[in-house]
């Protein structure tokens, strides 16, 4: 406990120190990373403490910035005056109130319909939005200025920065403080028995509709300073790709630890921004990322670290050391192969790649990994299969050996460490 | 009169299309409880693989191998990833199938371009069957209908008729007891799964055809066929079929008409002051026609939480 809060204590300087040596484009990165933070820790109230899967999230947080964006352009046409530093609570204020209604609905059903009923929810918004001119700003948007206030321009990123900064702070700390209420207990036990709360004498309907419409309230803060950061927001903010990628950052991240989403979500939008910026495939990337976590490592990568820690005293970290190595090795191999046979076939394939081989009528070399390469020559598309095949096999023979290293640690100490393993699996 | 008929005809031939993808999608929910979210993709993977063998070979090649082909990738999915996250609960199945929505669109988008493909059917499918009130009806419409209405009969007489319908209903109702009668359930699964994305990828080979092929396709058309299910309740293959036609019908209505709510309190007198308000108010039923689905959704659940067809949570 008192090393986690040396680490956030630690990231939080880090974060306060690090971005005035940064430039702008990797600042605004790491606002963009900020909000997505944000969101997945209040997308994570509903998912991973709550129980209810949303596929619609998008909502939320497309109200939290429309609602901040309207405010925007009345203080700077003058008409009210507020605050840009609390611009947010007025989203949080409409998003709250947008997910109890929300929620009302949604929540009658459990599991899949739940899921179902809030991705409807959220495209029904989305199919509105385009129509609406007054509200949305039909399919251009609405954008507008941010105003000074407090003494701050707000003109710079590095302004903009620091307000993301201590909002996402706050919330986090304040979703945080709501784990450890009684309240956030219930929630818990909200996920793991139903009945049983019914049984209690609690109102299993009522209680679900306020983590519902606080999980909104906190997605429309992030929703929010989006809306400012950007200054513009339009329809495609209630889109499916907005819902889906939160859910794929806290699953990445692992729903089950409160710090994992956060993990997930500046882990996958720092991803992003390097990415992006060389490959259009980049969504591919993260939905590969995804599969393979859901697949391999269910609870996530904070899963992962998490039984890493409980089990640091146990471990043979010395025997250990080159099953870990060769498993990186191998899964670098794996991976470059991958990556080696998108990149060709997003450039063999492109629509410019057609063109210039119409114009010239030969297929001309290509770029990857530094080096040119022929479409048809034979080592050209032996190389990745070169890499694949022993870096699977590789990484099939590291896993077996961590694996049987894992459980005969197990073995060794007996009830102790599979005690909280048993635990963790029989909660769900 | 016009309108009226043509409306219904289209609506009710759209609601037969929804229901061919729909009804994979339920009888692999009922059996397995898995929700594919993947489904709509294997539709749009069926009209792009059709697309492809229409341009090697010839339009009925495409038409029976391309559903072929993604009940290969529906069957290699169930065995190899959804066996292997069933341990660890619905949710992560949901999420898995979630996931690979994403990874076959890009996959779409790498291969065949982020654009439409000019994906057509033969010549000499395109003709009018009849004329109504002086316009033509595409037989094209006709077809896709009646694609989906053998494929309801053929269903239904192999899952009520058949041995094979009945080892699978007795392995959806109780596998435990199934497997202890000597079925292989786990066999039967697989198959279910991959029949259910072979009927998604016949309905994409067919109706790709007629409707824009393109990458959003499956995320377009898989919001609807959601909504299909949650208002016919899981699992209910009548129930739906009968959603999809409602829907069917209620969208292609919505197109056509330009009611508003300022047209409804005109009626009683108070139209002008609703013109006043704008807004949502004074928006046509036909420019948010998309929405229709989903308020019916809504309603739905308010009056019948289970759906039209479906048994309680």
């Amino acid at each position: 406990m008192r090393y986690a809060l040396i680490a956030i204590l630690a990231l939080l300087a880090l974060l306060i120190i690090a971005p005035p040596l940064l430039g702008t484009g990797w600042q605004y990165a790491l606002i963009n990373a900020l909000i997505a933070a944000l969101f997945a820790a209040a997308f994570n109230l509903l998912v991973g403490q709550g129980g209810m899967l949303s596929f619609g999230h998008a909502a939320y947080f497309g109200v939290g910035a429309f609602t901040v964006i309207h405010l925007m352009q009345s203080v700077e046409y003058g008409d009210i005056p507020f605050p840009t530093v609390l611009l947010p609570l007025a989203g949080a204020a409409v998003s709250l109130l947008c997910g109890a209604l929300a929620g009302f609905f949604a929540t009658m059903r459990s599991g899949v319909y739940f899921a179902l009923v809030t991705l409807a929810l959220a495209e029904l918004l989305h199919s509105l939005a385009p129509h609406w001119d007054e509200m949305f700003g039909g399919e251009a948007g609405l954008s507008s200025m941010r105003m000074p206030s407090l003494g701050f321009t707000f003109g710079s990123t590095l302004e903009v920065y620091y307000l993301t900064l201590s909002w996402v702070v706050i919330c986090i700390g304040l979703l945080y403080a709501y784990t450890r209420t009684p309240f956030g207990r219930l929630t818990l036990a909200l996920r793991d028995n139903e009945q049983r709360i019914r049984f209690m004498g609690f109102n299993a309907h009522g209680t679900k509709i306020v983590v519902f419409a606080i999980s909104a309230m906190f997605s429309g803060v992030a929703g929010s300073l989006m809306a400012i950061s950007n200054e513009t927001a339009n329809y495609s903010v209630f889109s499916t790709q907005v819902s889906a990628l939160v859910v794929l950052h806290t699953f990445v991240g692992g729903s089950t630890i409160f710090f994992g989403p956060i993990v997930g979500a500046c882990v996958l939008s720092l991803f992003t921004f390097v990415v992006s910026g060389v490959t259009h495939s980049w969504m591919l990337y993260q939905g590969i990322i995804f599969v393979l976590v859901m697949l391999f490592a269910p609870k996530g990568i904070g899963g992962v670290i998490q039984a890493h820690i409980e089990q640091r005293h146990a471990l043979p970290w010395k025997r250990l050391a080159a099953p870990y190595a060769l498993a990186t090795l191998a899964g670098l191999m794996v991976a470059c192969a991958t990556v080696f046979v998108v990149q060709s076939l997003e450039i063999v394939l492109s629509r410019e790649y057609a063109a210039a081989v119409a114009r010239t009528g030969e297929y001309a070399p290509y770029t990857v990994f530094a080096r040119e390469w022929q479409v048809f020559h034979p080592f050209t598309w032996l190389f990745p299969v070169l890499l694949l095949v022993p870096g699977l096999y590789l990484l099939r023979r590291a896993f077996a050996r961590i694996q049987t290293l894992w459980d005969k640690d197990d073995d060794d100490d007996g009830d102790i460490a599979a005690a909280p393993r048993e635990l963790m699996e029989g909660g769900h | 009169m016009e309108f009226l008929i043509v409306s219904t005809l289209n609506g009710v031939i759209y609601g037969m299309l929804l229901f061919m993808v729909s009804a994979g999608l339920t009888l692999i929910f009922g059996m397995m409880g898995v929700l594919n979210f993947a489904h709509a993709s294997f539709y749009m993977l069926g009209a792009y693989f059709a697309y492809t063998l229409s341009g090697l070979f010839n339009f009925w090649v495409g038409l029976i191998v391309a559903p072929l082909l993604v009940a290969i990738i529906g069957m290699f999915i169930e065995r190899y990833m959804l066996r292997r996250v069933h341990a660890h609960g619905h949710a992560h199945e949901l999420l898995l199938t979630f996931g690979l929505v994403f990874i076959f669109e890009e996959l779409i988008k790498l291969f065949y371009g982020d654009f439409p493909v000019n994906y057509q059917r033969p010549d000499y499918l395109n003709f009018a069957i009849f004329n109504l009130f002086g316009t033509d009806y595409p037989f094209y419409r006709v077809f896709i209908g009646l694609v989906a209405l053998l494929m309801f009969i053929v269903l239904f007489v192999l899952l009520t008729r058949t041995r094979v319908g009945m080892v699978v209903r007795a392995a959806e109702r109780l596998p435990d007891t199934a497997r202890a009668l000597g079925h292989n359930v786990p066999m039967v699964f697989l198959g279910v799964f991959g029949a259910g994305a072979a009927l998604a990828g016949l309905s994409g080979a067919v109706a790709g055809a007629f409707f824009p092929t393109n990458p959003n396709m499956a995320l377009e058309l898989g919001v609807i066929v959601f909504v299909v299910v949650v208002v016919g309740g899981l699992g209910s293959l009548a129930g739906s079929l009968i959603a999809s036609l409602l829907i069917g019908v209620f969208s292609s209505f919505a197109v056509g008409l330009d009611w508003s709510l300022a047209s409804l309190f005109g009626l009683i007198g108070l139209g002008d002051w609703a013109n006043g308000l704008g807004g949502l108010v004074t928006m046509p039923l036909s420019s948010i026609s998309a929405t229709v689905p989903f308020l019916l959704m809504l309603i739905v659940l308010l009056v019948r939480p289970a759906g039209l067809m479906g048994s309680k949570n």
